[in-house]
């Protein structure tokens, strides 16, 4: 994630906004062509095969995705030849030849052991499926009787452990040990079944280690399901600039995301368990990049605990994750039509949820015309989960730090002062960063709720506590760093409200989600 | 016509190998042994030619790899296809059903053997060199080309020349054993070859066995743990050299169609890197033009109006910005480019046609580059230190240095180049 150019939010900047966010409105008119300077590609030019069946046709994308299509199957092995080579460890380069020369729909056994890698196994072909005795348990650097381990430890620099691209890929069973990059990379496929595998660092909180445990990325109809992901650098899953996938039964503990979605349409992520992690269970779009994410689902995952002091956040970095603060539950920025539902928050220091604008990232507009200016949060539902407390106690575990992690030390900043001066205690379950583009009055009193978050329906632990916070973050940013701090100013921009009360009592969205399944 | 060597010091080849032998045996399990194929184009070669930013290059007499070429006829070797025949290697035209061999040797592209001191590509399979080269860890780097009998390529002024079905290339990877002396005790490591076949290329490199006697088909790559050269400045480095897998040769030679599906090409084998000079049996020749008249290149224009890349670390070639940029076109352009994926996902574009800055990397903050990688923009005019772009291509830390696959080591000259390149730029903040 960019610095927050908070500072330089201005109004004129806001004014400006109101004119872009008016044109999906628009979008019915006859002149389809936006009136924006440099409006760049539109949604999805370029990216989508012919097998999607969304809402494209050229046309500037709704925010509604009521037909989101069917779930195809793009590559088959029925009818075709298929076989199956078996290797054992100590078969390394035999394997690797193999690998190389693979004819489609080919399945390869890996029997029970450790394998040791000098180089990524490197798969392009359509139809391969890779399984072995078992994915391990936690911790495990070798394999057992009833487990596979590929270990990357000595390969050489700069290489992934499994890095693939192709049609209808399945891999099971297999634990990925110490991948010199990336665990799992699996990038422009499709028909991809991730299972019961695991991906791990040997050493915690370790800078170097490699950044993505599995990640799909521009890729379509992907399922990862019943697999662990352990101490990446960046995110334990990712799911990147994707269409169609199904996250669900998945541990993700000890990364720095645990898991994220991102520039990705059409997400079910239902049933995991993000623990231990900086940030558990994110959502974001990034500027620049032509998928406009959205339709995501999230339901019946536990997000708590994820305190892990971020450990990606080093000089000079300049990825997303690197600069969330510690303790944050569940992270959403540049994202719409997102719902939440069933899921379980808790013990998550700075906050189990904050909702922002990608313009609390990166500022310049332009920037993100890739996605047509896909920097508003919005739709967002959060209904009937349960929120355990205990969260929002110590912003950043106590350690913010403005230039690494500006988010935390806002928030942490406006909060000791109110812990002080109105004896609030925590952060609310919900932040939101007010960023609304929508124009606010010169001095706003009251919120409105125009890209519509909907709080409703929740189990809380202080029913008659404030539960969102409408967190203007470009004015706490004036008051706390350009000129004289004004702390109590700062505060003064923050309001709060309880479950049920206008505006954020609302009733989600629609067309309601409706996502396709194999 | 004269017979010019293709790999240099053959008589030495008994001697040699068994001096690398030795000096590879340390804890080396895998030493490549000893022995040479030209060296045409290490980083240290700025022969004069590459001075013109137009074609019409003459003398091209410092090249390293062939200054010796000239009337050296004593070894005894086949002779080397330079002469005005237009045949095409007379075997070793796929069949499209067909696998590629699992000896170079049955390939039929060359004769003889490194370890007789002989080898040799056979008529029809030119040698040719680039302007500027990709760097691979100083590899030294000997090329051919060969156009099937009867078949044209067609000229293109931007892209990859059209070479039809049947055509071969092939790169040999061999290092010396000290960078000071590109020419001595050189040994050859492995041999490319890239295949047209009639759905597309086809990409797979062979390793040369311990006696360089033959190579052999490793569709599976190899990483020779520890290799060892002396550097420029004297001092032993230690790295891992990786002759990449089959597939691995697709992370660079790839192209992503409108239908998101990759496909393989060549990466050097464009009008503008071609643009230049070489000796054939003696006499220097534009490359371009050679391919022409031996019937070869087909819709070649008038030599002014064909594009030249400059030898990128002759300053007296071309203007810093046009070697910066030509540097980072052979060696990032084809992942950094609109139509490979890394480009496609990371709107980095360093290829020469695209020119608006901040594709470029100019005050562009990438959409996800990790931890600790220098700063926050890929270029910040006026400061390397703080770009990214710099950062990535100095450093020798796995995760964070790019290209992704290929390079080990710092490519010192490369990252000099760039700094020098950023930090020549109007100095602005980037916000």
């Amino acid at each position: 994630m960019n610095r927050l150019p908070l500072s330089r939010m201005s109004r004129a900047m806001l004014i400006t906004l109101v004119g872009l966010l008016a044109l999906p409105a628009c979008s019915d008119d006859d002149e389809e062509t936006p009136n924006i300077p440099d409006a760049g590609p539109r949604p999805d030019a370029g990216t989508d095969g012919g097998s999607d069946a969304g809402p494209d046709g050229g046309e500037p994308e709704p925010d509604g995705g009521s037909d989101a299509g069917t779930w195809v199957t793009e590559f088959s092995c029925e009818g075709k030849p298929q076989a199956t080579l078996t290797f054992s460890p100590g078969q390394e380069q035999d394997l690797q030849n193999a690998v190389n020369d693979l004819a489609p729909c080919t399945s390869i056994k890996l029997g029970a052991g450790t394998f040791h890698f000098d180089n990524a196994v490197t798969i392009r072909q359509d139809g391969i499926t890779i399984s072995g005795a078992g994915r391990g348990a936690q911790g495990e650097a070798t394999g057992g009787s009833a487990s596979t381990v590929l270990d990357f430890s000595n390969a050489t620099a700069n290489t992934n452990g499994l890095d693939v691209v192709g049609k209808l890929f399945t891999v099971r069973d297999v634990a990925l040990w110490n991948a010199q990059k990336d665990a799992l990379r699996v990038e422009n496929s499709a028909n991809v079944y991730i299972q019961r595998i695991r991906t791990e660092w040997a050493l915690e909180n370790t800078e170097s280690n490699g950044k993505y445990g599995i990640y799909p990325v521009k890729s379509r109809y992907v399922v990862i399901e019943d697999s662990e992901a352990y101490n990446a650098a960046d995110a334990g899953i990712y799911v990147g600039q994707t269409r169609y996938a199904i996250v669900r039964r998945n541990i993700a503990k000890k990364n720095v995301a645990g898991i994220e979605i991102e520039n990705t349409k059409y997400a079910y992520v239902e049933g995991n368990t993000a623990t231990d992690n900086t940030t558990g269970l994110v959502v974001f779009d990034l500027p620049g990049n032509p998928i406009k994410g959205t339709d995501i689902l999230i339901v019946d995952n536990i997000i708590t605990g994820n305190n892990r002091p971020n450990f990606a956040s080093v000089t000079a970095s300049s990825s997303t994750v690197s600069q969330v603060p510690a303790g944050t539950g569940t992270f959403i920025l540049a994202s719409r039509r997102v719902e939440f539902t069933g899921n379980t928050w808790g013990k998550n220091n700075t906050v189990d949820i904050a909702v922002l604008s990608g313009l609390a990232i990166e500022d310049d507009v332009a920037l993100w015309s890739a996605g047509f200016f896909n920097f508003a949060s919005a739709d967002v539902y959060i209904h009937g989960n349960t929120f355990q407390g205990e969260s929002g106690i110590a912003v950043d575990n106590g350690n913010t730090d403005p230039q690494r992690r500006p988010l935390g030390a806002l928030v942490g900043g406006v909060y000791q002062y109110a812990r002080v001066a109105a004896e609030i205690e925590h952060v609310e379950h919900v932040l939101w960063d007010g960023m609304d583009p929508l124009p606010p009055a010169a001095a706003e009193t009251t919120s409105h709720n125009k890209l519509n978050l909907c709080f409703t329906g929740n189990t809380l632990p202080e029913p008659n506590v404030a539960a969102v916070v409408d967190f203007d973050l470009a004015n706490v940013a004036t008051h706390l760093q350009a000129g004289p701090q004004n702390v109590a100013a700062a505060f003064g921009e923050t309001r709060r409200f309880k479950q049920g009360e206008a505006p954020f009592n609302c009733a989600g969205f629609t067309p309601a989600l409706s996502l396709p399944q194999p | 016509m004269k017979r010019t060597p293709y790999m240099k010091h053959l008589g030495l080849a008994a001697v040699v190998l068994a001096a690398v032998m030795a000096a590879c045996s340390g804890d080396d399990e895998d030493p490549p042994g000893a022995n040479v194929p030209d060296a045409g184009d290490a980083a240290t070669d700025a022969g004069p030619d590459a001075g013109r930013p137009d074609g019409g290059d003459a003398g091209d007499a410092g090249d390293a790899g062939d200054a010796g070429d000239a009337g050296d006829a004593g070894d005894g070797g086949p002779q080397v296809p330079d002469g005005g025949e237009s045949t095409g290697p007379d075997s070793g035209t796929p069949d499209a059903s067909t696998a590629l061999p699992n000896k170079l040797s049955d390939l039929k592209l060359f004769t003889g053997s490194p370890a007789e001191g002989n080898f040799q590509p056979v008529e029809g399979n030119l040698p040719y060199e680039l302007t500027t080269p990709l760097f691979s860890d100083y590899a030294l780097k000997s090329r051919t080309l060969a156009i099937p009998a009867g078949k044209t390529a067609a000229y293109a002024e931007t892209d990859v020349l059209d070479l039809p079905v049947g055509t071969y290339i092939t790169k040999t990877f061999s290092f010396p054993p000290d960078l000071r002396e590109p020419d001595k005790d050189v040994r050859p490591i492995e041999t490319r070859v890239l295949l047209r076949r009639e759905e597309g290329w086809e990409a797979v490199s062979y390793l040369w066995n311990e006696s360089l006697t033959d190579a052999d088909k490793v569709a599976g790559g190899k990483v020779f743990k520890n290799y060892q050269v002396i550097n420029a400045q004297g001092e032993t480095e230690t790295f891992d050299y990786l002759v990449p897998s089959r597939n691995q040769c697709q992370k660079c030679h790839h192209v992503v169609d409108a239908n998101e599906n990759q496909h393989l090409l060549p990466i050097g084998v464009k009008a503008r890197y071609l643009n230049r000079e070489h000796a054939y049996g003696g006499q220097a020749k534009n490359q371009l033009q050679h391919l022409a008249d031996l019937g070869k290149l087909t819709g070649l224009p008038a030599a002014d109006l064909i594009p030249h890349a400059p030898n990128a670390f002759d300053s007296s070639a071309a203007s810093l910005d046009q070697r910066a940029r030509t540097y980072l076109d052979i060696n990032c352009a084809h992942c950094h480019n609109p139509k490979a994926q890394p480009g496609i996902t990371s709107r980095l574009f360093l290829d020469i046609k695209t020119t608006d800055e901040f594709s470029n990397g100019v005050c562009k903050r990438p959409g996800s580059a990790g931890s600790g990688v220098g700063g926050e923009f890929d270029i910040v005019p006026g400061d390397h230190a703080t770009s990214i772009l710099w950062y990535r291509l100095n450093t020798e830390e796995s995760g964070k240095m790019m290209p992704e696959i290929g390079r080990a080591l710092r490519h010192d000259e490369g990252s000099q180049l760039i700094s020098d390149w950023i930090d020549a730029m109007p100095p602005r903040a980037c916000k």
